[in-house]
């Protein structure tokens, strides 16, 4: 069994209302049943609901995989990048601090990595994973590239990411505005950028509460 | 042939000659041995070579090859070396004996393990120093009830023919397959079953071990049968069949699943490794200034990223210096940005320190946490 | 003689909320289920297709139902975790009579016992008091066979004229609205019309946790160039990235949408031909509207001008829109006058009633809608009929087969019901599916009155705080134990499946109040065998009536996927559009395509008047109450499913930066909260995502957590909805200033 061919992961954080049935849903995955492996955080609460859900991008050559010392990370044929195989991981933590996407989890009392598998349990018979399934923004998507062509006229799918000087490119694709013509998604050069979203918004407030006596 | 596997074929070579040597050693220049084993001898030596050979290949990729020389330098500090010693017991005991962390994977699979091991455990333990001629015994001169056992040739202890620790000797390998028989059953139980493993799993890699394990314990079983109540019907056979068995699962242990019989000392290294993490100088993240890991690992790391040919220099720094955290948050601003354009405002211009905020779980309590267990609890106060 | 109850005993302890999580088979992973159900979301009003896994009469687990057309697999949070309000362990499974000396203050009884003990109680404190004095409060998460029920229960078995329903605290400003605008209270269009429309206008609605389906059809719309136009005094999650936030001061939203009219009309952004056509009293609004100049709304709002005429202008020249609006507009002492703005907005641009034009409220509730229609409301018989209106009763009577004559009149509202039991002219009280100690505002003041009836029985399936002062707990169903019909937040009819029994003593709602009805020797008309047999009454009630379910059945619904009312008979589809041009509806006869005798829309005028509870000097910050994503309601079941627990474990006070450094708290600061009615302490949540003159609660959590000790009772003198949504409070750092 293996994923099907045209079936990919699409992933528009923009979307993401954080409402964290991703979170719920993963951890009714049988692969990894009561563990949910997706990350989701606020990226600065305090100013902004904006959050990240980050499920593994499945690297074509994984950086996690490379740095294991127990060669326990595997890549299946349909470029899917598994947990740690239970046999051989050794808990060390490499991959968990070498992933440029910061998805591998450790489970210490476990002595095992555990990562996002794309439910491969559900993918690989044909199925949607359990987060993209139940995503209510669809910022988590689970279907074929004319599919989400039809759905997402403004944006399109890209798969290569820039880290300083490294490029990695991803089994799971990133949907970008048509009109930004990105080539890669330079993710090094949003070190100091802050929470979206608030700006617009404060501005607006701020309005609100001196130029509606002034004008 | 390159410079590794000139290394690791040097090792491999010199462990089986030490194997050899120890053979002729053991067994009185093979005034022990049984001939009849001969087979098993030679799949003893060629699987000392390919294992050595594999190890040290392992052992030279970058990765493995600073944990090897940070774990037994890290064992090795003078200044921790009491308490080290003391936690290797207590490591030992409580993740190789016991098995206590596969428990906690799983109370059936912790089960099925631990039947499996010590089954194998016992059977090495018998089997091999009865093949090399290491362990044998002899009636007492005078005294055929009495059996002495030799031990490289040095007796060591006697006991009566017609008593039950006689009877647990001789049987020492029914009972390991007992024991290895009902490890694989459980594990071929879950592994049908369990709808998370049906899709994982592969043939050569889980299922042929368990079959191994299966033919080797079941057709030693046979035997026992055949010479005890069947008087030696088809013996011949079976012990052919026996050795085919096992000298495959000798043949295959380089290569599979039991390969992992091998590397998983290592985590014992890398416990160590992080006793001392923990203990020393903290890494903090360039963007979040909070402290993820130790600094020995990631320089560590990068010293390894860089041997494998990977580019994560950053214009100030390298990547490796950001948090896992902050990682996943700049994905998804470096994805916003392109839909909202550059923030406005940056860091500078508002007058606030260049520390960015750190981002906040979603739902820390979820199972082990957003950025797991370890992470939390060692290095995120 | 309800008394005092829980402090002093470990209620807590023995009926809960424990947070529940996964555990023995349900967290097997070589388990193959004995069957799975195909069902809906028990919580609110989208009612999400979901397959529930079963195994040996529990709830495993479930599956995502992709072929459900509304959510096609989505679920939220809740959704996802909703199987672990099976198999609980504060689940109730026997009947329980007060008993102060027994653990947790309850003592199991036998069933029949209860029954008996119930119907004497309501015997006795009829032929003492009158008929009314026993009332009734009902729940819109009931099905519509058990919410019909409950109507006829009360009118025919009971006699009395006070049932009224939790509906009365969520959907009742809309309704009301509605029926005064189109003639008819549904949602007017199907979701599918906010796919493809020019601007989508949400107002008053956290939509991503309070409907988070929805999100993806607002989304949706976005990626074929709609501008979301947000109004809420908090960024939610939608507000973030949409085109245009007005963040609006608390009750102040009528102020805006007749603001954006005026603008409407200065421009003349009108549809001309519509108002001429399909609607009467333009004129009055349009001159009402003349003072709403930018400027104005902007100093009544809090939004800036700019901002108000970037959103006219957007509004004014779409070609389509929809409008959305939920609780942030109708929970208030104006919402009836809220919800006529909105209309009128939308009446204005003639947008309404074709693909792509669209309005609707969001309703709340899991039957929200289903609930409201057929007769568990105090003014209403099924079929949205008038208990007022001769002919409706007599109609009603006849299918009831008892003498129009013989049903009570109007009874009051579920706000009212507690001021009565207050003065004594009600003495008992029946509750079911309703937690009013947790849910109605000033509920101080309800906890006061519950200890004051002569005697309560409330019908639940988890011991909620309302129960605790019962004298009788009957051991009730959940939602998938039981089958029936809902109502979701399109119009759509929908089928509950039952998956498992009830366990031990406890069975279906609609059991209990039959068994109650023979008990009290007036069984006739209570005689049902199963839903369906209650769900072909309630067609034949309501055909004819504006919610006509004449023509829907079971197979229909589960064949189409939901079928649409009005459905007035067997070959016809259901109506998915409310309002098309030509539409043909039982009020109009052809005249046009509204409710009313000559089929055309009305406008109202929507005067503004500032919240009952202005801030002043003593209590200078507004408060505001809503929900969080991961709870429901007044969290009965939601705060006793763990992994929902876990991610909002407890209320916090949501407020400014400003507004905190003011008041010297910081993030995680415990903070006391006080209003003229009560004072709550919970930890402050600083966050610049909220008007920095108002402070935010979620509503969820009861006793000392509960943010309804602070809220005002104060109500909509039209539809009586409460004023949740404002009321002056002052802030500061618990022991200190």
């Amino acid at each position: 069994m293996s994923v099907p061919e045209n079936m990919e992961f699409f992933i528009d954080p923009a979307r993401c209302i954080g409402c964290q049935a991703c979170v719920q849903a993963c951890s009714e995955c049988d692969t990894h049943k009561g563990h949910s492996m997706i990350h989701l955080e606020y990226v600065d609460r305090a100013h902004s609901v904006q959050t990240a859900p980050v499920v593994c991008m499945h690297c074509d050559s994984p950086t996690c995989a490379e740095v294991c010392p127990a060669d326990a990370i595997k890549r299946t044929e349909d470029g899917v990048v598994q947990t740690a195989r239970k046999p051989r991981c050794i808990a060390c933590n490499n991959c968990v601090l070498a992933c440029p996407f910061g998805v591998p989890k450790m489970k210490t009392d476990f002595k095992l990595m555990m990562k996002c598998d794309m439910c491969y349990d559900r993918t690989s018979a044909g199925k949607k994973p359990m987060c993209a399934t139940v995503c209510p923004s669809q910022a988590l998507f689970f279907g074929t590239r004319e599919q989400i062509e039809r759905l997402r006229p403004r944006s399109t799918p890209n798969n290569r990411f820039w880290f300083g000087a490294q490029t990695i490119t991803t089994k799971v694709n990133m949907m970008v505005p048509k009109t930004a013509q990105a080539q890669y998604i330079d993710v090094t050069a949003a070190m100091s950028e802050r929470a979206i979203g608030k700006e617009i918004t404060l501005n607006i407030l701020t309005d609100a509460m001196y130029t509606g006596e002034e004008e | 042939m390159n410079k590794e596997t000139i290394k690791a074929t040097a090792w491999g070579l010199s462990v089986a000659l030490v194997v050899a040597a120890l053979i002729l050693a053991g067994s009185r220049n093979l005034s022990h041995f049984d001939a009849a084993l001969v087979g098993y001898t030679f799949a003893v030596l060629f699987a000392a070579f390919a294992i050595t050979y594999r190890y040290a290949m392992w052992l030279q990729r970058p990765p493995t090859a600073i944990y090897w020389k940070r774990g037994w330098q890290v064992f090795f500090r003078p200044r921790h070396l009491a308490l080290n010693i003391v936690n290797w017991f207590k490591r030992v005991t409580s993740e190789f004996v016991l098995n206590a962390f596969i428990f906690r994977r799983g109370r059936a699979r912790g089960g099925a393990h631990s039947l499996i091991m010590w089954g194998c455990v016992i059977a090495t333990a018998i089997t091999f120093p009865l093949t090399f001629g290491w362990i044998h015994f002899e009636t007492l001169p005078g005294d055929l009830t009495w059996y002495r056992a030799y031990v490289f040739g040095f007796p060591a202890f006697s006991f009566p023919l017609e008593s039950w620790m006689a009877f647990l000797i001789f049987h020492g390998l029914v009972w390991a397959s007992f024991l290895v028989i009902a490890g694989v059953m459980l594990a071929m139980r879950r592994r049908m079953r369990d709808h998370g493993a049906v899709a994982l799993q592969q043939f050569g890699e889980d299922f042929l071990p368990l079959i191994l394990l299966f033919a080797v314990s079941i057709t030693g079983l046979m035997l026992t049968a055949s010479y005890t109540w069947m008087k030696g019907y088809a013996y011949d056979f079976l012990a052919i069949l026996h050795a085919i068995t096992v000298i495959f699962t000798l043949l295959w242990l380089p290569f599979g699943k039991f390969f992992h019989i091998f590397q998983r000392p290592a985590q014992l290294g890398v416990s160590f490794y992080k006793d001392v993490g923990a203990r020393e100088e903290l890494a903090l993240c360039r963007r979040c200034g909070q402290a993820f890991t130790s600094r020995l690992h990631v320089e560590d790391l990068i010293q390894v990223e860089k041997q494998l040919g990977y580019k994560y220099e950053m214009e100030d720094g390298h990547y490796q210096w950001i948090c896992p955290r902050c990682r996943r948050a700049m994905l998804v601003l470096a994805q916003g940005r392109l839909w909202e354009g550059p923030s406005s405002t940056d860091a500078t211009e508002a007058g606030v320190s260049s520390v960015m905020p750190q981002s906040s779980f979603g739902n820390p309590q979820t199972d082990f946490g957003p950025l797991g267990e370890e992470d939390r609890t060692n290095f995120h106060p | 003689m309800a008394s005092t109850p829980e402090e002093s005993q470990n209620i807590i302890e023995r009926f809960g909320p424990h947070p529940a999580y996964s555990s023995g088979a349900r967290l097997q992973t070589g388990i193959e289920p004995d069957d799975l159900v195909d069902t809906h979301c028990c919580f609110c009003g989208q009612q999400c297709g979901i397959r529930l896994k079963v195994k040996d009469n529990e709830v495993i687990g479930f599956e995502p139902r992709e072929d459900f057309p509304f959510n096609q697999g989505m679920l939220c949070p809740k959704g996802v975790k909703r199987y672990l309000q099976g198999s609980h362990p504060d689940r109730l499974v026997s009947a329980y009579e007060r008993d102060p000396s027994a653990e947790g203050g309850f003592r199991p009884i036998a069933y029949d016992r209860a029954i008996e003990r119930v119907a004497s109680e309501i015997k006795r404190i009829q032929d003492a008091y009158g008929p009314d004095s026993f009332a009734i409060l009902s729940g819109a998460s009931l099905t519509t066979e058990k919410a019909y029920l409950m109507g006829k229960f009360a009118r025919v078995c009971l006699k009395t004229a006070n049932i009224d329903y939790n509906g009365r605290l969520c959907m009742v400003s809309a309704a009301v609205g509605n029926k005064k605008a189109f003639g008819i209270d549904r949602a007017a269009n199907p979701w599918s019309d906010i796919l493809k429309t020019e601007v989508v206008w949400i107002s008053g609605a956290n939509v991503a946790e309070c409907a988070p389906i929805t999100t993806n059809y607002v989304w949706q719309a976005r990626e074929h160039g709609a501008k979301i136009i947000v109004v809420d005094p908090r960024i939610t999650p939608l507000a973030r990235t949409c085109d245009l936030f007005l963040p609006v001061k608390p009750g102040r939203d009528v102020a805006l949408f007749n603001g954006i009219l005026h603008l409407m009309i200065e421009n003349d952004w009108l549809d001309h031909d519509f108002i001429e056509k399909h609607t009467v009293g333009f004129e009055a609004v349009a001159e009402h509207v003349k003072e709403w100049t930018p400027r104005r709304t902007a100093q009544v709002t809090g939004i800036s001008e700019r901002a108000i005429r970037q959103a006219a202008e957007w509004w004014g020249e779409a070609k389509t829109s929809f409008l959305l609006h939920a609780r942030g507009i109708e929970h208030h002492s104006h919402g009836v006058q809220n919800v006529l703005g909105a209309i009128n907005m939308v009446l204005a641009s003639g947008r309404i009633g074709r693909p792509y034009c669209g309005y609707a409220t969001i309703t709340g509730q899991g039957n929200g809608q289903g609930g409201r229609e057929h007769g568990q409301k105090c003014d209403q018989l099924p079929g949205a009929r008038d208990i007022s209106n001769p002919e409706h009763r007599a109609y009603v009577a006849e299918v009831w087969g008892v003498q129009p004559d013989d049903l009570p009149g109007a009874g009051v509202d579920a706000y009212e019901i507690i001021r009565k039991a207050d003065s004594g002219e009600i003495r008992g009280l029946l509750s079911i599916c309703f937690n009013p100690k947790v849910s109605l505002p000033d509920n101080n003041f309800v906890t006061r009155v519950l200890d004051k009836l002569e005697f309560f029985v409330a019908i639940d399936f988890f011991l909620n705080e309302t129960a605790h002062h019962a004298d009788i707990i009957l051991p009730g169903s959940l939602h998938e134990e039981d089958e029936g019909i809902v109502t979701q937040i399109e119009g759509r009819v929908i089928k509950i499946n039952k998956a498992v029994d009830p366990p031990g003593d406890a069975r279906q709602d609609w059991r209990i109040i039959q068994d109650i009805a023979h008990c009290l020797g007036r069984e006739r008309g209570f005689q049902f065998t199963r839903p369906r047999e209650i769900f072909d009454e309630l067609r034949q009630a309501s055909r004819g009536g504006i919610a006509d379910y004449s023509g829907i059945t079971y197979e229909k619904i589960e064949k189409q996927g939901g079928v649409f009312w009005p459905c007035p008979d067997e070959d016809h589809p259901g109506t998915p559009r409310l309002f098309e041009e030509g539409s043909w509806n039982p009020i109009a006869k052809g005249a046009g395509p509204f409710y009313f005798p000559d089929g055309k829309a009305r406008f109202n005028v929507a005067p503004y008047t500032p919240p009952a509870e202005d801030v002043d000097e003593d209590y200078p910050i507004i408060l505001t109450t809503g929900r969080v994503v991961s709870q429901f309601l007044s969290g009965t079941q939601t705060r006793r499913i763990g992994p929902l627990v876990d991610q909002y474990p407890e209320p916090l006070v949501e407020m400014h930066p400003h507004l905190a450094e003011r008041l010297g708290i910081a993030d995680g600061d415990w903070t006391t909260i006080e209003s003229r009615r009560g004072d709550c302490t919970l930890r402050a949540h600083v966050v610049s995502t909220i008007r920095p003159d108002t402070v935010f609660i979620p509503y969820h959590w009861a006793g000392r957590k509960s943010a309804n000790q602070l809220t005002i009772s104060a109500q909509d003198p039209i539809s009586k909805i409460p004023e949740y949504k404002v009321c002056a409070v002052r802030v500061k750092r618990r022991n200190g200033e």
